[in-house]
C-alpha cells in the first residue's frame, strides 16, 4: 500500500522531526509534591472533601495520597519558561514537539492513564517521556499528524507510579489542506 | 456497592464547567495553553468560549465514575477521546455503561455528551470497587 502523500510542508516536517525523536526518552525532574500541591489540585476541582481528608491525615503524620491523575494531568513540570519564550498560542516548546517554528496548531486527541501505584506526598518523582509514534492522516477536515506521546512517572526506586499515553493532533495553521 | 452487571446503566449527571474553573485548572497544572482561558484567543481558532482541557474531561470521566462505585472504589485506569470540544458554561452529560466485571473489578464505557446528545468525549474507565 502507498503511503498517502503530504501536501502540507510544515506537517511533512512535523512529521520528520518526530522520526528523528522517537524512542528518544528524556528524564524530567518532577521535584517533591506537598500535600499542598495535592490540596491546590483538589480545590481546582472542586473537591473539598479530598482536602479536608488530606489535611486530616498529615496532623495525623500519615502518608498523603495524590489525588488519582494529578500526575497524569499536569501538564509540565519544568520552572518556566517565561513569557517571551512561550509560542503564540501560549504552549511552551516541550508541550509542543517537532512543531518549533511552524505555522501549525495542536489540539489533544485524547489520553490513556494506567495507574500503578499513587504518588505520595514528600517523594520525589521523576518523569520519562519520548515521542513514541508519528502519522499522518487524512480526515473529514483535511490532513493532520497524530503525535503518540508516552509518560512514565518513576518514584525514586524505579517502580512505575502512572503510565500516561497521549495523542497530539498537529494541524496546518495555514489552511493548506483543511 | 454489590458488584453490577455488565449492561448496566449508571444514572447520568449533569454538570458544567465554569471559565474560573477552566482558569484555575490550567494554573494548576501549568497549561498555558490560550484556548483554555483566552476568550478573544479562543474566539480565533473558531471556538464560542474558552475550552475545557483534555484532562479535565479525564478528571470528569474518572470521578463520576467513582461517585457512582461508591466510598472507598479506587481508580485504576482511565482512557478518552476527545471528539469535539466543550466551552465555558456548556451544559454536559455524563454517562456510562458497565461493560464488563470481574470480581471487584468493573469496566465502564463512559461517555461525556452535550445537550442536545452527540459525543464530545468517549472513553472507559476502570475501577476497583471496595471490599
Amino acid at each position: 500500500m502507498t503511503a498517502p502523500v503530504v501536501s502540507s510542508p510544515a506537517l511533512e516536517q512535523v512529521l520528520a522531526r518526530a522520526r528523528e525523536l522517537i524512542d528518544q526518552w528524556r528524564d524530567e525532574d518532577c521535584g517533591t509534591p506537598t500535600v499542598k500541591d495535592f490540596c491546590r489540585y483538589a480545590a481546582a476541582l472542586n473537591d473539598g472533601e479530598y482536602i479536608r481528608r488530606a489535611r486530616a491525615m498529615e496532623a495525623d503524620g500519615r502518608p498523603v495520597e495524590a489525588p488519582a491523575l494529578f500526575l497524569a494531568a499536569t501538564m509540565s513540570w519544568e520552572d518556566g519558561p517565561p513569557e517571551e519564550e512561550l509560542r503564540p498560542d501560549g504552549l511552551a516548546r516541550r508541550e509542543s514537539p517537532c512543531t518549533e517554528g511552524l505555522p501549525v496548531r495542536q489540539v489533544h486527541g485524547g489520553q490513556s492513564v494506567r495507574l500503578v501505584r499513587p504518588p505520595v506526598a514528600g517523594t520525589r518523582i521523576t518523569a520519562t517521556r519520548a515521542v513514541v509514534s508519528a502519522r499522518h492522516k487524512h480526515g473529514r477536515s483535511g490532513e493532520f499528524v497524530l503525535l503518540g506521546v508516552r509518560t512514565r512517572f518513576l518514584s525514586p526506586d524505579g517502580s512505575e507510579l502512572t503510565s500516561v499515553d497521549e495523542t497530539i493532533v498537529v494541524l496546518d495553521a495555514t489552511g493548506g489542506d483543511r | 456497592m454489590t458488584a453490577p452487571a455488565a449492561g448496566t446503566e449508571c444514572p447520568p449527571r449533569r454538570y458544567a464547567h465554569t471559565s474560573v474553573q477552566l482558569f484555575r485548572f490550567s494554573a494548576v497544572s501549568w497549561n498555558a495553553h490560550r484556548i483554555h482561558y483566552d476568550a478573544a484567543f479562543a474566539a480565533s481558532e473558531g471556538f464560542p468560549d474558552t475550552v475545557v482541557q483534555s484532562t479535565l474531561h479525564g478528571e470528569t470521566l474518572s470521578r463520576n465514575a467513582l461517585e457512582w462505585a461508591g466510598p472507598g472504589a479506587r481508580l485504576e485506569s482511565v482512557a478518552w477521546r476527545n471528539v469535539a470540544t466543550a466551552v465555558a458554561g456548556e451544559q454536559l452529560i455524563w454517562a456510562a455503561t458497565v461493560s464488563s466485571v470481574e470480581g471487584a473489578r468493573v469496566r465502564l464505557d463512559a461517555r461525556i455528551l452535550k445537550a442536545d446528545g452527540s459525543e464530545c468525549v468517549t472513553g472507559t474507565v476502570e475501577v476497583t470497587l471496595a471490599g
